[in-house]
């Protein structure tokens, strides 16, 4: 190819400009003017805050406010790790899930003292476990509450009527035992449900598994810290018996935060889901993704196998790089004030952190047309009950995501029954947890 | 001699130290991004060191001790080679076609050329969420396509070759025009009267391309070929977003499509283990070192076995050089060697 002169000079022209881009565009960050403020904020899964970030700018002239959502909790945990070992790209606001605060806890240190920022006058807002939580064993508070995640079930009533089960969302409670919900029963009728129409019961096994480790008193980790899956006959039991009713056909074998793009929850696949406030933002995104609507059947019934559970819930943290601690600490404490959290709900279905805002929640049966005019908030409100917070480890995602969920997607493919997945997470366990 | 002036002296050192000035951004660069984070890299290695709470004990050579024993790693090492076994080798032999295919006289070459270029345009990041989509296990549109003639459908994330071969063909799709469009460049280069004496002296198409254009164009299959090696032994963003989610998106349930990298980012970003994660850096830099140290002198005996049998006690780099300037510049040689 020939150059003509004319190309030439043009790129040599534009290799210029290019490179006058890169030497000035570092300096340009400082360029903002007195008062105006550019907030970053980095969430993750379905947060539900894009309109209340457009009422704080509205509210706060000069205040704009620059937002990342990452598509899981999982993959937000990787990219907060990364940027804290590299000491810089952290947004100002941060939002840390449950399952890894544990390991946050241990660089607490990274992390503004929000109580410098005015935490202890709005402390009481919220229920003691999950402030406690939040706070370093030096008593610094370093996250402010979002949303808990009490568990209710989904189900499918179309689905539920298809096979001969009722679907109205009192008789269902019923059907799984109402107060007395038992796993043992929820398999069981899992068993009639597959006998009746040869379909699966629930998506996958690894989110069932999730949601009855965070029954337990004490899940991965000790109340004092301490590893308890190896020689833990209670949470053995339980896996075995999971992984029974899955050898029997019960699990749908999905890939979790894939669903074939949503088409598993509208074409049938299976019947019911474990959903934790925060997830019902979820379901209805796939069921919508996936062509479905709320005419697709599902349903939010106030029961759960095994009684209450919390799975999951986030919190907001200003990490120390953050340039604007004290603008970011006042967003943060904004998003969980209790009015705010009452609409984080209505648009992602994340349960409220602040006994205010569930006191509302509790009172308010506003009907969810997508859930088939369910109550949610009321449901919600009613599956908290009783909740207590499960202590996490440093390392209590890595359990459930590296060594039960490799373990498990063999129970679902079949490839292994019961006791040699068990084996396989114990060596995993060995191999992959750092002592 | 030493009556110079000023002037003089400061022509002598334009002279001398100009040269070193004028390189001296590269390797300045270089030292910056390449060579020293290669040698920070191997300190850590050397220590226990947490990606949070940084530098520990000194272990000596205890990570790599570790990280050879580690099955994930052999099986991340097999992992790589397998799909860059069935990237490379596809993706060279098509590279070659389509830039023979380009080199001949057809219609609209602009046209081709850029068609062919067009998926290199597209980041890998875009392109593993479209494959990983066509490739879907059960709402795919590939298992859609084999139903519908009647055929299994084909578990692409859960099966090892087939997921190696799903992660391959992004792979292929986006470097084999990249590849075509090197080795066309190199083709042109290739002396016409070359072509023309060996057509007067009888020789096919396919003789011609195998005798002339193939030894040719080798330096650039050196280079191909290297830089296919470096790559494909890197891969990373095809298996990482193959499957984002399961198991923190580590490559596949079992690790079914887990490649070194991955593996290593899996080691520093995930289990949070630099000094292992810098270990199995350092393993891999030798590994393609070696592994394109084996191609390269593979890729030397490709073609020209013949031409090299003269010059067997001159050292390579001059044979190599000679035989290449004897190629462009006496096309006598070959034609005769042609007709042989």
């Amino acid at each position: 190819m020939k150059l003509s002169r004319g190309t030439t000079a043009g790129s040599v022209i534009a290799g210029a400009a290019a490179f006058a881009l890169l030497a000035t565009g570092c300096a340009s960050d400082a360029g903002a003017s007195d008062g105006d403020v550019e907030l970053t904020i980095t969430t993750f899964g379905t947060f539900g805050y894009d309109d209340l970030y457009k009422q704080y700018e509205d509210e706060n002239p000069g205040v704009t406010i620059k937002a990342t959502n990452i598509d899981t909790g999982g993959n937000a945990r990787t990219d907060a790790f990364t940027k804290l070992a590299a000491g810089s790209g952290l947004s100002d606001v941060v939002a840390v899930e449950e399952g890894w605060l544990g390991q946050i806890m241990e660089v607490s240190d990274q992390f503004v003292d929000l109580g410098d920022h005015g935490a202890d006058d709005v402390k009481d807002r919220w229920i003691d476990w999950k402030l406690s939580q939040a706070t370093d064993p030096d008593g610094r508070i370093i996250g402010y509450g979002t949303d808990i995640g009490p568990t209710g079930l989904c189900y499918n009533g179309a689905l539920f009527e298809a096979a001969g089960m009722p679907s109205d969302r009192e008789a269902v409670a019923e059907l799984f035992g109402g107060e007395d919900a038992t796993w043992e029963q929820y398999f069981d009728l899992g068993k009639q449900y597959f006998d009746a129409t040869g379909k699966p019961w629930f998506d996958h096994s690894g989110f069932v598994w999730n949601s009855i480790v965070n029954q337990l008193d004490e899940g991965y980790y000790t109340a004092d810290g301490k590893l308890n899956v190896e020689g833990n006959d209670e949470l053995k039991a339980r896996f075995l018996e999971l992984a029974e009713a899955a050898q029997y056909g019960l699990s749908a074998d999905q890939a979790a935060w894939d669903w074939g793009g949503g088409k598993a929850f509208v074409d049938g696949t299976f019947a019911t889901f474990v959903c934790p406030g925060w997830m019902l933002g979820v379901v209805q995104g796939q069921v919508e993704a996936g062509g479905g609507d709320a005419s697709t059947g599902w349903d939010f019934a106030d029961v759960f196998p095994g009684g209450a559970g919390n799975w999951g819930g986030a919190f907001l943290s200003v990490p120390k790089t953050s340039e604007h601690p004290e603008e970011a600490a006042k967003l943060a404490e904004w998003l969980t004030a209790p009015e705010q959290q009452i609409k984080q709900f209505e648009a992602a279905g994340t349960f409220p952190s602040t006994t205010e805002a569930q006191e509302k929640l509790a009172a308010d049966a506003t009907p969810n047309e997508f859930f088939n005019d369910a109550p949610v908030g009321a449901i919600l409100a009613s599956r908290a009950e009783g909740v207590i917070a499960q202590y996490k480890g440093p390392h209590d995602s890595l359990i459930q995501e590296n060594v039960f969920g490799p373990a498990l997607k063999s129970v679902d493919e079949g490839t292994k029954d019961g006791p040699a997945a068990w084996d396989e997470a114990i060596s995993l366990l060995n191999e992959v947890v750092p002592d | 001699m030493s009556t110079l002036t000023p002037r003089q002296r400061l022509s002598r050192l334009d002279v001398k130290a100009s040269p070193y000035l004028y390189i001296a951004p590269f390797f300045i660069l270089f030292a910056l991004v390449g060579l020293f984070p290669l040698l920070y890299t191997f300190v850590v290695s050397l220590y226990d060191w947490h990606l949070l709470k940084g530098q520990g004990d000194f272990v000596g050579l205890g990570n790599f001790t570790a990280v050879l024993q580690d099955r994930f790693f052999w099986n991340s090492l097999f992992n790589t080679f397998s799909i860059f076994l069935l990237s490379a080798i596809p993706q060279l032999l098509a590279a070659v076609i389509i830039a023979a295919v380009l080199d001949a006289n057809i219609r609209g070459k602009t046209f081709w050329r850029m068609a062919v270029l067009l998926p290199y345009v597209v980041t890998p990041v875009a392109v593993s969420i479209i494959f990983s989509n066509l490739f879907g296990d059960d709402y795919g549109l590939v298992n859609n396509l084999l139903q519908n003639f009647g055929l299994d459908p084909v578990a692409w994330h859960r099966e090892t070759f087939a997921s190696h071969f799903a992660i391959a063909t992004m792979v292929n799709w986006r470097w084999t025009g990249y590849n075509a469009l090197i080795l066309l460049a190199a083709m042109q280069a290739v002396p016409r009267e070359l072509h023309e004496s060996a057509a007067i002296d009888g020789a096919g198409a396919v003789r011609r391309f195998v005798s002339i254009t193939i030894p040719s164009i080798r330096p650039t299959m050196i280079f191909v070929i290297i830089t296919a090696t470096i790559g494909g032994l890197q891969i990373f963003a095809e298996p990482r977003l193959f499957d984002p989610a399961t198991a923190g998106g580590v490559g596949g349930s079992h690790r079914q499509f887990q490649t070194t990298v991955l593996y290593l980012w899996e080691m520093a970003f995930f289990r949070q283990n630099f000094g292992e994660a810098a270990a199995i850096a350092w393993l891999l830099f030798i590994i393609i070192i070696v592994i394109g140290l084996i191609n390269f002198m593979l890729t030397r005996r490709i073609a020209t076995g013949d031409s090299a049998k003269s010059r067997r006690a001159l050292p390579w780099v001059r044979r190599r050089h000679e035989q290449v300037e004897q190629t462009v510049t006496t096309p006598g040689t070959i034609a005769e060697d042609v007709k042989l």
